[in-house]
Formats: structure tokens, sequence, C-alpha cells
């Protein structure tokens, strides 16, 4: 990243005024978008850490830390304080920690920019380590995670399942927020040294975005090069092991409606050749949240069986909470993912049976696909709709901005992803498109996670039942149903 | 006519920039049909999209028939079966690469797509047809009645939703906030056989008089008119008001319990009979802001229960009100169960102090501060700024209502606050409900 920013700082010196007006520009650990008619300022602040950096015994770390910064006292201010102050301004700020990424992000009405950039830097720079604070923090986690993290969110444990039986072994294994017995066991002095560890001056990555004034870039990088130079090793990439096979992870659960999850590994990420014939087929087979995609048609549409039903071949945590993809959780390891959303007894049955027949529906449709490919009239269908579609992925300037922050993860060439989608897209061949899908996709090996009552019932129908999974009975296939 | 005029009165007003001494920043012109449509159009919101935002006036509230709960939010469903021009809906959004989604709560139930400005004549062609000429089989019906129950098994793994449904149901007798908008189960379940009754809602409630359209983006006022007049005129008005009964006064105190099948935090809810959400009326203003000054994140008792003793997960006084009178809400997830009488007391204790002590001025003025920028801050993507208008029209039929709205909340005094609280804050408007997980063993 250093060198690429370098190459511009270079270029534009030679030729001034080279970069468009209101275009991103990006300088050695900080990157600004300025957008002079908008009333607001968005701030992003990325730290190189995230969960795949908790010390052994201690996973949740940097998660905690993060919850701890963003809503704790600062050596200016007390929590009280702050929450004073930023309260006439509607005003907040917060923090996400996924795998590899720490983001702090925060936004403004302009009207009182300098009183909130104030407040927001010093949580990051400025952390008092209060006792007291500490205390509500990790009550509040501790209490999170016994009381309603297990029991409130079915779908998201499914997901989260899957994530950590396909990276068992690796930094990426457990969940962002930690185990009960890690988070319990974490003090004060853990997160004043994993914060001195990662929160370093060449760890981290300022952004500004929107109507703020001539120089402020400048001014908010400086301000984070206060913070010590640090020595930190980067997390090594995570390798999942091979999977052999359909492996099942089965949870007890009493409820009527039981999700699955289904995924495994692949090595495409965002500036990868592959990655936009990729996203094409995903947004096909499942695009998040819409329902004229494959899966949907399937199990929803065609036979009523659930909410909806889609597919990711990036991570996309708490789907159900929006309806464009998260940014901020860039990864240097991906999966593709299926979500089937919890299956109800809406026709006579049991419920095994019917969780069982969309498990198979959704596999059968990955090895059809894989067997078939898209075919000319769905590529283009899906490319148009998802050139226009795309365009709503950057609405907000805090959108633009955390875009702009995950082309540094990715090290991705201006003019970043956001921009280069549509033309990347436009140069898409269906050939390119099937190649992927061929070379990538495949139901045979993976892992499934699904919720049940009787998971040992369970068990017994998937070890007695057909031996090719994908085998569904003659009243299941439906006359008309139509291939990619 | 009287209206036409008065929509160039607001465009003349408007002058093509943000006028003087109003909150809402941007232009808009009111397009008003003989049908009784209403369509506003917005300038505003990122280049080259447009948000298209239809208010059906109709949501839980209206469900007065018994045995029929939940039919607002399941037609919510059907509306994207098709039409005999457009039999598959998504199709068409799907190729102009439209995001699109509906909700529906106990006031309002709305349709919205955001799209390329491109696609205006598309957009305005597909709503309006769904609007006027929904079409589906009874088959179909019965299909997306799963869809549903499958929505409504998903629910029933949150706490919050089994404690809403025990408040509501507690605190109401007659009118119909004593459901909640998924619906009663019984009736969710039996959803399958209403096919026909459902095709008499659609000809009740989905009518050019019960509905506003908020379109707000990049786009030409002339054009948009123009297409909307052409598209929206042949819409026949039949609007049918429910028969809502009035919810009599109520005379006592009331509690109860909810028990969720899981684990849960205990959480309490204080509940008080409020009123009906107004522009005007300084008193519904007042109670609003009471929520904020007395329960809300910045109040003394948020501070010493979820900050300083971390007594309790969360504290929220949602004091949101509603078309018809609702209820005021204090809820908080308090972190032991044996302290739930105490964080009772101290709940009573801050309704009993703003009953007879003024609130602080500065807080008072932070508080209206809050709810100022915490709209113009809203109004960032063409989608957002016709949500932030969506409440006035569900409300009003209109969005005229929002510069008045923040002058009276403008005009609080801590007198006011301080009559709102005597005014609502009454034992016998109360009603207390707590959910607790079920005892092992049971159900």
């Amino acid at each position: 990243m250093r060198r690429h920013a370098i190459g511009i700082l270079a270029v534009c010196a030679l030729l001034s005024a080279c970069s468009p007006a209101g275009g991103p520009r990006s300088a050695e650990g900080i990157i600004t978008l300025s957008e002079p008619e908008s009333p607001f300022v968005a701030f992003n602040i990325w730290v190189r850490c995230g969960s795949q950096d908790d010390p052994k015994g201690k996973e949740g770390l940097a998660a905690f830390t993060a919850n701890y910064l963003s809503d704790s006292s600062t050596r200016n201010n007390s929590y009280e304080q702050i929450l004073e102050k930023l309260y006439p301004m509607a005003a907040g700020y917060g923090a996400n920690v996924d795998k590899e990424m720490t983001t702090f992000t925060g936004r403004i009405h302009k009207d009182h920019l300098d009183a909130y950039y104030a407040l927001f830097k010093d949580a990051i720079l400025a952390p008092a380590f209060r006792e007291e604070d500490f205390n509500r923090i990790k009550s509040q986690t501790v209490n999170f995670l016994k009381q309603i993290r297990r029991f409130s969110n079915d779908e998201e444990l499914t997901k989260e399942l899957l994530f950590r039986e396909i990276y068992r072994g690796t930094p990426y294994e457990h969940p962002e927020e930690g185990y009960v017995a890690s988070v319990e066991s974490i003090t004060l002095q853990d997160v004043q040294d994993f914060y001195a560890k990662h929160y370093t001056r060449n760890n981290i990555v300022a952004g500004v975005c929107g109507g703020y004034p001539e120089g402020y870039g400048r001014k908010v990088r400086a301000d984070f090069d206060s913070l010590p130079v640090g020595t930190a090793e980067r997390a090594a990439r995570p390798e999942p092991a091979p999977i052999d096979g359909i492996h099942f992870l089965l949870v007890e659960k009493n409820i009527k409606a039981s999700p699955v999850s289904f995924g495994f590994p692949i090595p495409v990420l965002r500036p990868d050749r592959d990655f936009f014939p990729l996203m094409l087929f995903n947004s096909w087979m499942g695009e998040h949240r819409n329902s004229f995609s494959r899966l949907y048609q399937v199990i929803r549409e065609t036979r009523g069986m659930n909410y909806g039903d889609y597919s990711y071949v990036e991570a996309y945590p708490r789907g159900y909470a929006t309806q464009v993809p998260p940014v901020n959780v860039s990864r240097r390891s991906q999966i593709f993912e299926v979500w089937i959303r919890p299956i109800a007894m809406t026709q006579p049955g049991t419920l095994h049976d019917r969780t069982l027949f969309a498990l198979r529906a959704g596999l059968r449709e990955v090895s059809r696909i894989v067997e078939t490919g898209m075919t000319a009239e769905s590529f283009e269908e899906t490319r148009g709709f998802l050139k226009n579609y795309t365009a709503n992925f950057g609405a907000t300037g805090s959108r633009r901005l955390a875009y702009r922050m995950d082309d540094s993860f990715y090290g991705y060439p201006d003019p970043g992803f956001l921009a280069s989608i549509k033309p990347g897209l436009d140069a898409l061949t269906l050939d390119q498109v099937n190649a992927a899908i061929r070379k990538y996709l495949q139901a045979g090996n993976m892992w499934v996670v699904i919720i049940t009552q009787d998971a040992e019932g369970m068990k017994r129908k998937l070890l007695e039942g057909d031996a090719d999974p994908h085998q569904l009975s003659g009243a299941a296939a439906r006359p008309g149903d139509r291939g990619g | 006519m009287r209206v036409f005029l008065g929509a160039l009165f607001l465009l003349a007003l408007s002058g093509g920039s943000a006028a003087e001494g109003k909150i809402f920043p941007f232009e808009y012109r009111l397009v008003q049909l003989e049908n009784g449509f209403k369509a506003y159009l917005i300038r505003a919101g990122a280049s080259r999209q447009i948000a298209y935002v239809t208010v059906a006036r109709v949501g839980a509230r209206d469900e007065w028939e018994p045995g029929r709960s939940g039919y607002a939010h399941f037609f919510e469903h059907m509306m994207f079966r098709g039409t005999e021009k457009y039999p598959n809906y998504d199709a068409v959004t799907s190729r102009i690469g439209a995001a699109r989604n509906a909700s529906t709560s106990i006031d309002v139930t709305q349709y919205y797509l955001v799209a390329s400005s491109d696609s205006l004549e598309q957009i305005i062609d597909l709503e309006s047809d769904r609007f006027m000429n929904l079409k589906y089989m009874e088959p179909q019906f019965r299909t997306e009645a799963g869809a549903i129950l499958g929505e409504f098994s998903q629910g029933r793994a949150n706490p919050y939703l089994y404690l809403m449904e025990k408040i509501q149901d507690t605190a109401f007798d007659r009118h119909t906030y004593k459901h909640l908008t998924i619906g009663f189960e019984q009736d969710v379940r039996r959803m399958p056989e209403g096919y026909q009754y459902s095709l008499s809602f659609y000809q009740r409630y989905y009518r050019p008089e019960n509905c506003v359209l908020l379109l707000a983006g990049e786009f030409d006022f002339n054009e948009a008119e123009r297409l909307i007049r052409k598209y929206y005129t042949p819409w026949k008005p039949g609007y049918v008001p429910p028969q809502i009964q009035a919810e009599p006064p109520q005379t006592a105190p009331r509690e109860a319990t909810a028990e969720f099948p899981g684990r849960t935090l205990p959480i309490l809810t204080v509940n008080y009979k409020g009123p009906a959400w107004s522009a005007a009326e300084k008193t519904a203003a007042a109670a609003e802001v009471l929520g904020a000054v007395a329960f809300g994140p910045n109040s003394d008792i948020y501070k010493r229960l979820v900050v300083k003793e971390q007594r309790v997960q969360t504290l929220d006084g949602d004091f949101g009100l509603s078309r018809d009178p609702n209820l005021l809400t204090i809820l908080t997830m308090v972190n032991r169960p044996d302290d739930l009488p105490a964080i009772k007391e101290e709940i009573q204790r801050t309704v009993e102090k703003f009953r007879t002590d003024l609130c602080d001025q500065k807080f008072l003025q932070d508080t209206k501060s809050a709810m100022k920028y915490g709209f113009l801050m809203s109004l960032e993507t063409a989608q957002g700024v016709a949500f932030a208008l969506r409440s006035f029209a569900v409300f009003t039929g209109g969005i005229e209502a929002v510069e008045e709205y923040y002058r009276t909340l403008d005009s609080i005094t801590p007198e006011d606050v301080r009559s709102a609280a005597q005014q609502y804050l009454v034992e016998n408007g109360r009603t207390t409900v707590i959910l607790v997980p079920a005892k092992e063993g049971t159900k």
C-alpha cells in the first residue's frame, strides 16, 4: 500500500490538479473524499487489527478493546461529559471489529464539526482507561454473551458456526466477540496491552469525507501521527483445511423452524480477475434479500418454505439487518456461503424432512449450475440488474469512505472498487463466468450447519437416506423448473 | 383546485434553494389529483437516483374485524404477486436494478424502490399499476401464507416480540393497537383460508385517497408531474374507513408477565396511555420531549442505572406517538432478576419527579437541539429524505406539517414538559409488563 500511495503522490507532484475535483486522494495513512456541497462530514479510522489478533484464551479482546475505546472516558472528558456534549449534536461514534479490520466511524453536521472531532479523536488517541468504564463494558459484554447472543438469533448462529467449522485451527475460528470464558478472563491490563500493541501510528489509516474545510485531512493525519510507532506483526493469512466430503454440524434446540447454512472456502478476493465473474454468478444464485434470484425462487417462491434464501462470495455478517453489503469486513480468506432462513412447518410433513429437502434443493442448485453453466439470457439479465443495483452501494458519504478503506486493505487499484464495478461487469463474458463457476463451485465438499429439534433423529435420517444427498424424490422436483 | 394553488405557492416560497427559517431544506412540489391521490416531488439526495416511497395509510390499526389481525402485513407481501400488465413484479425491478422492499407497522404499509433516475417512468407505471390492478389467484395466496408463517416463526426467537405482544394485549381492550402488526398466531395460521377477505381488504384500503407518494431524488419536476397525472388518474376512489373502536379510558393500573421460551435477562416495561401524534398540539410534542428528558440516554436515571451502577443493560424512554393514542413506554433490561422491584421503584421515583419538578432548562434546549439535528442528519440520501418525511404523510396525509411540528417542538418549555407528565404519567393509565424466561419444564 505504501508504494502505491507514494506513486500517486509523485504523479500528482508532476501534474498539478491531476485528481478530478472531489475525487479521492490517498497519501500515506490518510484518505480524503471532498464533497463540498455536503452539510455532513464522515470519519473512518481504520486500525489494522481484528479478532484474528486475539491472544489465545482472550478471544474477543480486539472487539472488547474497540468497544471500550468508543464508549468510555478520555483524558479530556469523563464518559458523562462526552455523552452530554454529543447529545445536542445528535451524533455519536462507534467501532466495528471483524476478523481483520477494526474501524471507528462517526458522522456529524458541519455546524458542529470542531466540537465533534475533538471528542471523536480523543476516543482513540487519549483513552483514560478508567476502572469504572472497564467494569461497565465488561458487565455489558458478558451479559450479552451469556444471556442474549446465544438465544435470540438462530440465523446468525448457523452462519457463525459455519465459519467456526471451516476455519478451525486458524485465527478466523472464533466469533469476533469471543466466548463467555475468554471474555470473562479479560482484564483492564489486557485492554491496555492490546491497545499499546496495535493502536500505533503506522497501523492506522484515517479517512474523512464530505464538506470539510481545506487542509482538514492533513490535520487529522497529523493528530494520529502522535501515536507511537509500533512493531505489531500481521497475523499470517488463515489457511482453512481442505474439506473432504459433506460434513454436518447439527445443533439441537427446541425450535419450530430450522435455519441452515452451508459453504466452503474459495480462494478469490476482490481485486482478483475472477471476482467479477463470481460476483455476477452469485447475484444470479442468491443476491442478498432479493427475490428474483435462483435459490429464493426454488425454496421460497415456488414452495413457500421460508422467508428467504441467499448466497455470498464475500463475508456478510448481520445480513438480517441490512439491504446493502456490510463495509469494512475485508478479509484475506473468503468462503462461498448459502443461507437458508428458518424452514417452517407450513405444510404437512415433518420439520426434519422439510429442512433436509430445502438443503438438498440448495445443494442441487449448486451442482446443477456447475454442470450446465449460466445461459446467455440469464447472464445479460443479471449483468443489467447488477450494474444498476450496485449504484446504491455508495449512497452515503460514510459508505463511500468505507469502500475506500476497503480498497486500501486490498490494494485495489484506482479508481477503487465502487467505481470499477460497472466497467468490470461490462467487460465480462459468459465464458468467463462459467469458467469461474466450474473452477470454484462444487457441491461435494463442504460444511453444513443446521439448528434442529431432535438432532439425533435428523442424524439418523441423514445416514439412512440416499447415499447421494442431491437426489430429490419425484414429488419434490417440479415440471417447468428452469436451470441457469 | 385550492390545493393545486397551494402547491404553486409552496414552490414559489421554496424558490429552488433551501428557504430561510425552514427546517426542511429541500425544494418540493405537491401534485394532487381529483381522485384524492397526493404526490410530493422532492429535489434531494445523491446524483441520478430516485427514491419512490408509497405510503399506504393502513396498518395493524385498521384490522378491526375479529380474526383478521395481520392482514395489512400479509397484504404487503401480496402486493408483490403481479398484475396482468406486469405478472412478475421482481422481473421488472431486477431488470432496472432497483433496490426494493416494503414494511408494515401499526399505522402504515410503505413500499419503496431506490433506482436510477432513468427508470422514473418505468417505476411510475409499475407502481401505479399494482396499486390499481393487483391480481393474484388463490394458490399464490396460499403459498404466500407459508412465507408469512415463516416470518412469524422466525420472530418467535426474539424475546422483544413476546414482550410487545403482552404489552399491547394487556394495555388495550378495544382499540386495534391491542394486536401487533404480525397478528395473533391463530389468525396467521388461518390465513390460507382468507383469500376472499384479502381481496376486500385491497378494495377498501388501497385507494388513492388513502395513499401518499414521496418521490425524492434528482429528476425533472414537470416530467414527473406529467407522468403521475397520466398513470394515476384512472385510479378510482373508494376508501372505506375502518370501524375502529375508541379505547375506553383506563381506570386502574394493570400488570402482566410474559414468559419467553428461551434465555433472556428480565425486561421491565412501564407503559402509560399517551396522546395521538400532533404537529400543533403542545401536549403531544411535550410528551415526546418528556421521554427523552426523563428516560433518554442523557437522563439522570440512565446515567445512574446504565453507566454508574450498571444495574441495567439498557434503558429506553420511547415516547414516540402514533396516529391514535398509544403507549408511552419506558423499557429496561435488568441485569439481576432480584433487582426488578428496586428498578421499578427507581422508575416510579423519576416519574414523580417529572410530575412535580421543572426539568433543567439547558437540558431541555439540548434535547430540542438533538431532535432537530437528528432530523437534519437523516437527510443525506434520497431514500433518507423520503423516509424522514414518512411519518408526516402517515399522520396527516401530507408533508407540510414538518414545519409546524418543529416550530411546536421549539416552543416547548419546562412547564409544558411537567404538564405532559402530570397529564399522562398517571397511575390509572399505567400498564406494567415484565418479560422473564419461562421456567424449566414449562412449555
